[in-house]
């Protein structure tokens, strides 16, 4: 006992319809990588939000270096030296790094003897060396919004240890990356650990705990499921501790067969606002019962060409034809209406309306025809009747069922959210865009299994996706595109991963 | 020549300070329109309380009207926190709040005035009439061709600004309590989580807008008519908040942005007064600025940024 820096004493945390945290015990050990892993809403964060004062527990005592304390406020948790990355940083964007840093506890100094003022050459000093000790490569005099998301995270990094931090809590901080990012960041989080901090890192992403940390706790639906030696224990065993139920991550699917053309795109070309070509002369199409996908390095048109798709982008050049029609000046509703489905990137800015309920978001694409609108006023019962059903059809969790702000629930339940939405339609084309980013194991399985399923019910499917191991998984066709172009189009049966791989990377060109 | 300068700079210099003001309260995220109002009730406390010693005391012209200024900036900070009652502690919609504050400040300050006058002074007038201000000139700068004007028959208030202007510079950006303002206006939930308190910085910022804005009204009322009456109210709040905008919510840009509505204005009067036009034409003179404002909003309005939760309201559960 004596090392545990950290001991959490039967925690229990109740929110109105959810036990978020069940009589959870768990002790974290000075100078190691602790991890957390559950899947969306087991109650990670939560865990760690009662540790960060943030929330209270309704139950259980909090026992930092051996003493028991309560923790009301971050600036309590601060006091103690612990610090916290949150998923949403909090950053002062027309600021510079250091202010950012140095926010809330501003070293003086005293000018003539008389006016004290912001001692930001000292803090900046400071930071320098900081960044120097553990790897972080950050410029202190950069504007935060000139930054990309990865400098911002070794800013919120900074700012723990700029003050003093010796517990460091990071939430989720490799969903916001790209995969050479998050490389760096768990190199960064060793060096943090080697240098004597203890550090607890909150994911559902099996391999990184694999890569860097010590021991992990799983968490599942709010009870701890076991402590676990990362050395002593598989991913895969991990992953079905973590989902509650035996997990293989094979999708089992029919042989495809081929079916009539839905989707014809032909010679699309797009430029963006700054006249750069990013689509350039793309063509392929979509069949009945067929999932085609596009693979790709972020970045290179794929989420262009699929805005182009679903009406969201106009073409500079070339037409998309839908079943027959020509649908590249129809308006997205139109769309809609000849039943293509989009399910966005961007699930907060583009999928949802953040400050409306449940029930709203989960009618948005049809709230204008009977039931929900009779002669031209809504009728909210119809609202709640098609979200209560679709809620418990994909299981997506939220404290308040229909009336819950869609703003205040996980990542991975607003995007089963938006996905049960377009499901719901009945469309004939659906159009997927990374539908699985930033999910848990049990949720990306889900909802492949849900795309598979709209396949063997003869619905054309267009994903695009950046994970490979999605693309091979599902697809029936595979478009990989390089920078706008596409640079090979294969069939599954025909081409390996590694492959795909090198066209990825444009190594490889195929007329 | 010399009129332009040295009219353009006693309109100028109180726009600053009123704008000043508008720029503490708006880069701590609290949109502030009530300026107008706040100058006037600060104007009117200042107004009063002059009236008050020269009734009652033997205090002299010139130590009246420092501590009218004083009164004013006071008055304008106690009115101000209305403003930020109920933007902050109540959550309300800050234009709305602003724009009735307005209108209040209009109503009450012509009730009290009237009343004040009957009952205190014993007469009826819907004004006080202060005393009039003196003015100097620096010796041998003011002798300087053309440029000396800037030197000559300043108004001491002007000097009290400048002063006060470059503190309030020297607060907003080297302090700690500036950064933290500063900081609030952009991302009030990275100020909390800092262990600052959100709703006291923003309160204060506010209150701070209503000295300032005291301030410049009492300078207005000593510079253009030597007594306080509603036609304190012709819109130079306004005018300030046009004014920081075009300076981008930064004191130093802020400054050329007044300077510019001052000089246009003095040079109009000087305008019509070279070309000896009629006297109706000094009215459509007195539009020049809110022409420049319109013209410069054309050419402004796009590379401009407002902090970036300007108008807001800081809840704190919101992710």
């Amino acid at each position: 006992m004596a090392d545990d820096i950290v001991v959490l004493d039967h925690i229990t945390k109740r929110f109105p319809r959810i036990v978020a945290n069940d009589d959870i015990s768990l002790s974290i050990k000075k100078g190691e990588i602790y991890a957390l892993l559950g899947e969306n809403g087991a109650g990670k964060s939560t865990l760690m939000s009662v540790l960060f004062g943030l929330y209270e527990p309704d139950e259980g005592r909090i026992f930092i270096r051996g003493k028991e304390v309560k923790i009301t406020s971050p600036r309590e948790a601060s006091a103690l030296n612990i610090g916290m990355v949150h998923q949403h940083f909090k950053l002062v964007s027309d600021q510079s790094v250091t202010e950012n840093i140095i926010l809330g506890i501003e070293p003086t100094v005293k000018k003539l003897g008389l006016f004290s003022k912001i001692d930001i050459k000292g803090a900046r000093e400071r930071i320098k060396k900081l960044s120097a000790d553990f790897g972080l490569d950050v410029d202190p005099d950069a504007k935060i919004e000139d930054l990309p998301v990865s400098a911002r995270q070794r800013v919120e990094i900074l700012k723990m240890l700029y003050r003093d931090a010796e517990i460091l809590i990071f939430d989720e901080p490799t969903a916001v990356l790209t995969p050479q990012e998050i490389e760096s960041l768990l190199s960064v989080i060793k060096s943090l650990r080697d240098g004597g901090k203890t550090i607890v890192l909150i994911t559902h992403k099996l391999d990184e705990i694999k890569k860097v940390a010590d021991r992990c706790a799983i968490l599942c639906r709010g009870k701890l499921v076991g402590v676990y030696d990362v050395d002593s224990i598989s991913t895969q065993e991990m992953a079905s501790l973590m989902v509650g139920y035996e997990y293989s991550d094979e999708v089992n699917k029919e042989e495809y067969t081929g079916g009539e053309s839905i989707l014809e795109v032909n010679n699309i070309t797009l430029y963006n606002q700054d006249k750069v070509k990013v689509v350039d002369n793309v063509s392929f199409s979509v069949h009945k019962g067929e999932i085609v996908s596009i693979a790709g390095v972020a970045g290179n048109g794929q989420v262009e060409l699929a805005d182009v798709i679903a009406g969201m982008l106009t073409p500079s050049s070339g037409t998309i034809i839908y079943k027959g029609n020509d649908i590249t000046d129809k308006t997205i509703r139109e769309r809609t209406e000849a039943k293509i489905a989009y399910i966005p990137e961007d699930r907060q800015d583009v999928g949802l309306l953040l400050d409306y309920d449940l029930s709203v978001n989960l009618a948005l694409k049809s709230y204008y025809h009977e039931p929900y609108c009779s002669k031209g006023i809504l009728n909210p019962s119809e609202f709640r009747k098609n979200g209560e059903m679709l809620i418990k059809q994909y299981d997506i969790r939220s404290s308040e069922g229909c009336s819950t702000i869609v703003r205040s629930m996980s990542g991975g339940n607003q995007q089963k959210a938006i996905i049960a939405r377009e499901i719901s339609l009945d469309a004939d084309l659906y159009i997927f865009v990374q539908p699985t980013r930033g999910l848990d194991v049990g949720a990306i399985k889900n909802i492949q299994e849900r795309i598979i399923a709209l396949r063997e019910s003869g619905k054309a499917v267009l994903l695009i996706s950046l994970e490979l191991e999605e693309i091979m998984n599902l697809s029936d066709t595979i478009i990989v595109m390089y920078n706008g172009r596409i640079q090979a189009v294969k069939k599954r049966s025909e081409v390996t991963a590694n492959e795909i791989g090198y066209y990825m990377m444009g190594a490889k060109h195929e007329a | 020549m010399n009129s332009i300068i040295i009219d353009g700079l006693s309109f100028s210099l109180p726009l600053f300070i009123i704008a000043i003001g508008g720029i503490y309260s708006e880069r701590s995220g609290i949109t502030n329109l009530a300026l107008e109002g706040l100058l006037g009730f600060g104007a009117f406390t200042g107004g009063l309380t002059a009236a008050i010693i020269y009734q009652f005391t033997a205090i002299g012209g010139t130590a009246s009207m420092y501590i009218a200024l004083f009164a004013a900036l006071i008055g304008g900070m106690v009115y101000a926190m209305l403003h930020a009652l109920l933007c902050i502690r109540f959550k309300a919609n800050q234009v709305i709040s602003g724009v009735v504050i307005n209108i209040l400040a209009t109503a009450l300050t012509a009730f009290l005035t009237n009343q004040i006058n009957a009952s205190l002074f014993g007469k009826a007038s819907n004004r006080f009439v202060l005393e009039v201000s003196p003015r100097f000139s620096i010796p041998l700068l003011s002798e300087i061709p053309v440029l000396g004007a800037f030197f000559t028959s300043i108004y001491p208030f002007e000097i009290v600004i400048l002063a006060v202007a470059l503190i309030m510079w020297y607060i907003l950006e080297k302090t700690p309590y500036g950064l933290r303002l500063r900081a609030a206006g952009d991302n009030p939930q990275a100020v909390d989580a800092a262990g600052v308190n959100v709703e006291m910085i923003r309160f204060s910022a506010v209150m701070v807008s209503g000295a300032m804005s005291g301030l410049g009204g009492m300078c207005f009322a000593y510079s253009i008519s030597s007594n306080v009456s509603p036609s304190i109210f012709s819109g130079y709040g306004y005018l300030s908040i046009a004014a920081f905008i075009f300076g981008n919510w930064k004191i130093g840009p802020t400054f050329w942005a007044c300077i510019l509505f001052g000089f246009a204005r003095s040079a109009g009067y000087s305008l019509v007064n070279v070309l000896a036009l009629p006297s109706a034409y000094s009215d459509l003179v007195l539009t020049l600025p809110y022409i420049i404002t319109v013209i410069l909003l054309l050419f402004v309005s796009k590379a401009n940024k407002a902090p970036k939760s300007l108008g807001e309201v800081y809840d704190k559960g919101k992710r």
